[in-house]
């Protein structure tokens, strides 16, 4: 009786609602949320991972779904605006009372979404690289923390023989955060100050910002890159790279005008995907290098199914608003895929949907073999999981340098060094 | 009897070319090391860089490259394993021989990919840029010259002399030269030490700077600051760091003239719409978009009728510039009749419509050409740059500069020296006046607004080749072409080129001691300072109306 009345009760909840929860009632399956963007700036970059989880949740569907019951899943869309993200994240909990949701691109997004997510007890996986310093019990960061991505590939420049760093991001949370952690790191590894490019504020003696930064969207790159030159003239210099978005096209294009090639001075972007380079003049970037958890040209079995029923999906049974052209596979997307399949199995460990049951199931640690190898949660709410530097190749592609296995996901790392 | 004796002869040759041909097979070349190296394991991989090293071929650049861009595979069969290496049309060549191997699809998925070890391609860089000192590319030969200087190995101090001895071309003699001193500045006895730290002064080699300052810094520490050798660094270091100077003051000239030049090429057009009609544009960055787009897709016709590797598609950018032109001039002349020729006397109207009409067109580039941008790539003869004593200017900025000139020296002959020029600047002056004199007006009218929106779009055209084309790029310009058209006092295009040349040169030589945030911040505050100053621009226009 009283099931009968929830069910009612969400019914006209749902039809008044929202669209979506029309079939809101039904007793054989579970709801996830999808927050994304799906409009304005960053739609770009996040339908694309929308894509990838309403394919993966068509998978788990068709293998019988979770404890029985088949995902139905909710889209909601972020609009590239922040505090939309915590409206809907509202609305995904409130209403239609989604077992988890995944989604959030930009950190701010996840800033607004997090005390949403706080308050009504809720599960989100965010998948995106990230600049850490963040603990949410309610929020599983399958993304690359700053020790995933940015820590490994100094470590990989600095094996290689670098000896001078030039940091360059957009003035933002993520490139300053992760530059002042490299800034420390660096220092730790014993290169001297004036070794690292881009100048360095000092507030008293303590170093509060490390890098060079420009506004969003810039596009005169002239002055950095001769800054640039100059420092690369001695030899042995590298840059790192943070700028996010299409500024990234003035900047390599500029880079490859000055005449400065990846033999002379690196460039490691942690920005950059293979789907960003779907927008990418790639000529202009062959040799230089980034460093995911996962790259598509990964060799394995278990990565070439992947792709290979990704495409089949886009193919037979994608929904019509889903592009279909070129697609290639991406870090995000892969993080994304692998959440749902960690909820899937932490949800069938603790034998239930209840978000408390999950979170502990999930922090005990599971355990999922993913297109980019093995990733097994963590008691700190991260991921350990395989980290891959790669250099660009002409088709957009990566050609994969160097595996460092089972990397430890670890958020706190500002004054660890 | 001779021809007994030419046979004899002839068979003799032929008898000995075939030994030494059949001799040069037998012999193990670069592919058979190659081979070995790729099947090897790593406690022979020495022994076979070693011998990689006797050859000096430049067939080893290239497999290597190839190796380390993942082109080269193997195929385990029962009896050997074949290594394959794949070009970029997708055919097999046997790595041993480089004969041409035909393999089914099937095979093709058994082809492992044959990766090549860290450890290994340290190895070979040294190979590589010793290698590259015997390359027939004088530029290739500096590039190696340099980084063996730079390495500072005592091994590379022989094959740098042996090259110096017989390398012809000057620049890479005085490559070599500074490699060769940069490397002995640690390598070399005292008196060597000494020689290069004033010879490299002399060369005032940017790249020797941190090098010296390193001899500099452990002389001190070692308590010679008094001897020669800490005596001649400070003063190289003195004179390298002048000459750095001297760069950096040419190099933010040449940047300001640049950005200058970008400003002014994209707010000319604006200059004319605004400036001249007092149509507050809104939509002028949409038309510096359709010139970008339209780029795109000259290029894109050019690709399926050459091919982008042929030399003809380098000319595409030289016809996207009046098809941009045309194409954005006749959008403007459809736009003016249809909405703008209503707003001329109310310029508020024109600003909300204006900017409902930037919406749509942003919105159908969306539709048309997609959200994500699009690539245009820079055709061959506009990569690179012109090198002069270490400073350098790319060839698009270059071209940039040539062309904002040229607009600028156009529209100033069009608007003095023609007809259509005296009609244009009647009607803009008085449109009453104007028309009771027998001008036609309206046409005059069309005729601007869509000269105007050609020039937005050159600006865009121009613009392909340093940055983003996409649906919002004109927005990333629209601020600074209001800005450079209001310092420059509204209706007067010189002020608008001196505008936009001093907001660039103020924004580069801001720029390195500010960083690009606050250099632009600065660069606001000293708009609004000026204008606090001189509210009219630079060349305030004096009137008799009452309006004004």
């Amino acid at each position: 009786m009283k099931n009968l009345k929830k069910l009612t009760i969400s019914c006209i909840a749902g039809l008044f609602l929202s669209f979506s929860s029309l079939f809101a009632g039904d007793e054989d399956s579970v709801k996830v949320g999808i927050l994304h963007s799906l409009s304005g700036t960053m739609a770009i970059s996040e339908t694309s991972l929308r894509d990838v989880l309403l394919f993966t949740i068509d998978e788990i569907n068709k293998s019988g779904g979770v404890l029985g019951k088949q995902i139905e899943a909710v889209q909601a869309d972020g609009a590239s605006d922040w505090p939309m993200f915590a409206e809907k994240s509202e609305q995904l909990l409130a209403q239609d009372e989604c077992a988890a949701v995944f989604g959030c691109w930009t950190s701010v997004s996840r800033k607004y979404a997090l005390p949403v997510f706080e308050k009504y007890n809720g599960l989100l996986f965010y998948p995106v690289q990230y600049e850490g310093e963040e603990e949410s019990p309610n929020i599983f960061y399958t993304a690359e923390a700053v020790g995933q991505q940015a820590i490994p590939a100094v470590d990989y420049l600095l094996n290689e023989g670098y000896t001078k760093f030039y940091l360059i991001g957009t003035d933002y949370v993520y490139p300053q955060t992760t530059n002042i952690v490299l800034f420390e790191y660096l220092l730790s590894k014993g290169i001297p100050v004036e070794n690292i490019g881009g100048g360095i504020r000092y507030e008293g003696d303590v170093a509060v910002s490390a890098g060079n930064y420009t506004p969003f969207g810039h596009t005169d790159f002239q002055q950095i890159v001769a800054e640039i030159t100059d420092f690369a003239a001695s030899g042995d210099a590298c840059v790192i790279n943070t700028i996010n978005g299409d500024a990234n096209v003035p900047f390599f294009k500029e880079i490859a005008a000055s005449g400065l090639t990846s033999d002379d001075c690196p460039i490691v972007s942690f920005s950059l995907s293979e789907d960003e380079f779907r927008s990418l003049p790639t000529k202009d970037l062959v040799g230089h290098l980034g460093c995911w958890t996962y790259f598509m040209s990964i060799d394995s079995k278990a990565n070439k199914k992947f792709i290979k029923s990704f495409n089949k999906w886009l193919k037979k049974s994608a929904p019509d608003y889903v592009q279909k052209e070129g697609r290639v596979t991406c870090s995000p997307m892969v993080l994304s895929y692998n959440g749902v399949y960690l909820w899937k199995a932490a949800v069938e460990a603790a034998g239930t949907f209840e978000v408390d049951a999950v979170i502990a199931a999930l922090e005990s640690g599971i355990s999922f073999d993913g297109p980019g190898g093995t990733v097994t949660t963590q008691a700190n709410h991260h991921v350990t999981k395989n980290v891959f530097i790669g250099e660009t190749l002409e088709d957009g592609q990566f050609e994969i340098l160097e595996v460092m296995e089972n990397v430890y996901g670890e958020p706190w790392l500002k004054g660890t060094f | 009897m001779y021809r007994n004796g030419f046979s004899l002869l002839f068979f003799g040759l032929t008898f000995l070319a075939t030994i030494v041909l059949y001799g040069n097979s037998d012999e193990r070349g670069p592919r058979d090391v190659f081979v070995d190296l790729i099947l090897a394991d790593k406690s022979e991989q020495s022994a076979l860089i070693e011998e990689m090293n006797e050859f000096g071929d430049p067939i080893i650049a290239k497999i290597y490259e190839d190796w380390r861009r993942g082109k080269i595979f193997s195929l385990e069969t029962e009896a050997s394993k074949e290594i394959i290496y794949i070009d970029e049309r997708n055919n097999c060549y046997s790595l041993l021989t480089g004969e041409v191997l035909e393999y089914s699809e099937e095979t093709r998925e058994n082809f492992n990919k044959e990766r090549i070890a860290r450890a290994l391609r340290k190895q070979f860089k040294g190979l590589i840029d010793t290698l590259g000192l015997k390359s027939i590319n004088a530029k290739t030969r500096i590039k190696s010259a340099i980084k063996l200087g730079r390495s500072q190995k005592a091994e590379y101090i022989e094959p740098l002399e042996k090259r110096l001895a017989i390398e012809e071309n000057a620049k890479v003699k005085a490559a070599i030269d500074e490699a060769l001193a940069i490397n002995l500045l640690k390598n070399g006895n005292e008196t060597q030490r000494l020689e290069s730290v004033n010879r490299l002064a002399e060369l005032k080699s940017i790249a020797a700077k941190d090098f010296i300052e390193k001899i500099l810094a452990r002389e001190i520490d070692a308590g010679k600051s008094n001897e020669p050798l800490a005596l001649a660094c400070s003063a190289s270091i003195l004179t390298i760091e002048s000459h750095i100077r001297v760069i950096e003051f040419f190099g933010s000239f040449f940047r300001g003239l640049s950005t200058g030049s970008v400003l002014l090429i994209v707010s000319f057009g604006l200059a004319i719409t605004f400036g001249l009609m007092g149509v507050i544009n809104m939509a002028h960055g949409e038309f510096v978009a359709i010139g970008g787009y339209t780029t795109f897709l000259v290029q894109n016709v050019f690709i399926s009728i050459w091919g982008i590797d042929h030399p003809m598609f380098g000319w595409y950018f030289l016809v996207a510039f009046p098809v941009s032109f045309i194409v954005a001039a006749l959008i403007g002349i459809v736009v003016e009749k249809g909405v703008i020729r209503f707003l001329y006397r109310r310029p508020l109207e024109s600003l909300l419509c204006t900017w409902g009409l930037s919406m749509m067109m942003q919105q159908g580039f969306r539709l048309i050409f997609g959200a994500a941008n699009v690539q245009v790539n820079n055709p061959s003869w506009l990569m690179g740059s012109l090198n002069f004593g270490g400073f350098s200017m790319s060839f698009t900025r270059l071209l940039i500069v040539a062309l904002a000139i040229l607009v600028v020296f156009l529209t100033w002959a069009l608007l003095q020296k023609t007809n259509l020029g005296l009609h244009i600047r009647a009607v803009m002056q008085n449109r009453n006046m104007a028309s009771s004199l027998g001008i036609p007006v309206s046409k005059v009218n069309s005729m601007t607004f869509s000269l105007g929106c050609g020039l937005a779009a050159l600006g865009g055209a121009a613009l392909s080749q340093i940055g983003n084309v996409g649906p919002s790029m004109g927005q990333a310009y629209i601020v600074d072409s209001f800005m450079v058209v209001v310092i420059g006092s509204v209706g007067n295009l010189i002020g608008a080129g001196l505008s936009a040349m001093g907001i660039g040169m103020v924004d580069q030589l801001l720029q390195p001691y500010l960083g690009p945030v606050m250099g632009k911040i600065t660069v606001f505050f000293i708009i609004i300072l000026f204008l606090q100053w001189k509210p009219g621009g630079i060349f305030p226009t004096k009137s008799r109306s009452l309006d004004d």
